[in-house]
């Protein structure tokens, strides 16, 4: 029989390098936390919840948010309510700031928080990471062994085999000259986690012309998917003339889709080009008004 | 580890697992069950209350993040021998139904009201996106906060 010690169950460090002090100890049977509604929610998902919570909260740095000419920085507690606030000034993050406005319902959005979206395992349909993919974002961890920058693409599929000390402790995405869009599908209209999801950055020159494109899905497979064959057959083609879900429907083969409780994989794969080509109307409407 | 903070007004402790929701400790420990256990997932909105003046959903809160902070539920929201101007417009429209929405729709907009003086029709069914009624099809809700509209009413709930 394993006996609890309730006093010793729930950890509050003032800073990252207590925060990693600890896990370092207690890694095994630790669960880290930020705003905490994906772990309140595991015995509804037949997890225990037997373990040493790792709260971050109280750790002022990671509640920060700073823009420059160059970057929107992040720490990694920042809510899904702080960022959409965050970014209504950075119309280049129009992806960003639609996924964060419009994730799950209000009071969860003033909980979530961009650090727990991205290193949630087992969350598919998370609205942030598709985002910050399709904006080229990066992480900044920190752990015993030191701190390194990678890019969320390469971070989420590495999640299961990070240092057990590891603390993801910054989200940096460049300021960049294209337009962004999110697009979500969902089975109400709102409140509810989305069956697929698809941000959409893109670059076009002053002939029309599409320079720069990145494409990511979510919800569809089991982790976020950049589409790169569809990124290769747009890119060099002209906004006006591009039929983005005729050939987004032609690339679904690329797709593995997931069966879950919420849509079969085949539904996921029936929504999938109109909401490529709902971003992609978006951003060429951003692109148009511009220029 | 003690839990220190203050719920609707008085200073309270909880000793218990930090783990807990504030939902289960509400009901359990402080025995205050207006907020409702529900889906047990923040999507339905029965169990908002509000934390440091902002609604949130109690059920995904665990006992241990709340030290020091302020907590108002659906008990705390009126007066003893008033209530605050939702609930005496969801009264006077006849809204409730079954009863187990209408805290948390009243905490929602509460707060709503305080920041949104005068939001449209479709503006409040925004604000009520995570709030979830299976009796009334919401039309009754939206009537009797679009008569607030205007009245000056005192709506904020105390930080």
């Amino acid at each position: 029989m394993t006996i609890i010690d309730l006093a010793n169950t729930y950890h509050q460090p003032l800073s990252i390098e207590a925060a990693v002090s600890l896990l370092g100890d207690k890694a095994a049977d630790t669960v880290l936390i930020g705003g905490a509604t994906w772990v309140m929610r595991a015995p509804l998902r037949d997890q225990h919840t037997d373990r040493f919570f790792v709260s971050l909260a109280k750790i002022p740095e990671l509640h920060r948010v700073s823009a420059n000419a160059t970057h929107l920085e992040l720490g990694a507690l920042v809510t899904h309510q702080g960022l959409a606030a965050a970014t209504t000034a950075l119309p280049e993050m129009a992806a960003l700031a639609q996924a964060a406005a419009h994730s799950a319902n209000p009071a969860i959005r003033r909980l979530a928080t961009v650090g727990g979206n991205i290193c949630t395992q087992g969350f598919a349909a998370a609205d942030l990471v598709p985002a910050c993919v399709a904006l080229a974002a990066t992480v900044d961890v920190q752990s015993g062994a030191g701190t390194a920058t990678l890019s969320v693409e390469d971070y989420i599929p590495s999640r299961g085999s990070r240092p057990s000390d590891e603390i993801l402790t910054r989200v940096c995405i460049p300021r960049q000259s294209g337009k962004s869009a999110h697009a979500r599908g969902l089975l109400r209209r709102a409140g509810e986690y989305p069956v697929a999801n698809v941000s959409l950055y893109m670059e076009a020159g002053a002939d029309g012309m599409i320079e720069v494109i990145r494409i990511a899905v979510g919800a569809v497979e089991t982790s976020v998917k950049r589409w790169h064959a569809l990124e290769r057959v747009l890119k060099g083609q002209h906004l006006a003339t591009a039929s983005v879900a005729d050939l987004a429907e032609t690339l679904m083969t690329d797709m593995t889709p997931r069966d879950a409780i919420d849509a079969p994989g085949w539904y996921r794969l029936r929504i999938l080009p109109q909401l490529v080509e709902r971003a992609f109307s978006d951003v060429v409407a951003q692109i148009e008004g511009v220029s | 580890m003690a839990v220190n903070f203050t719920l609707n007004g008085k200073p309270r402790s909880f000793s218990g697992d930090p783990r807990t929701s504030l939902l289960d400790a509400l009901r359990n420990d402080f025995r205050l069950t207006g907020a409702k256990d529900v889906c047990g997932e923040g999507f339905c909105g029965a169990c908002i209350i509000s934390l440091n003046g902002e609604p949130k959903t109690s059920c995904l809160l665990p006992m241990g993040a709340l030290d020091g902070t302020t907590v108002t539920t659906i008990e705390g929201v009126g007066g003893v021998e008033t209530l605050n101007e939702v609930q005496q417009a969801f009264l006077d429209f006849d809204v409730v139904q079954c009863g187990m929405c209408f805290p948390g729709m009243v905490m929602t907009l509460t707060h709503y009201l305080a920041e949104n003086p005068k939001p449209s029709r479709t503006e409040v069914k925004a604000a009520l996106t995570g709030n979830i009624c299976r009796c009334t099809g919401y039309e009754r809700i939206i009537d009797a906060v679009m008569s607030l509209q205007g009245s000056g009413a005192e709506v904020a709930i105390q930080t």
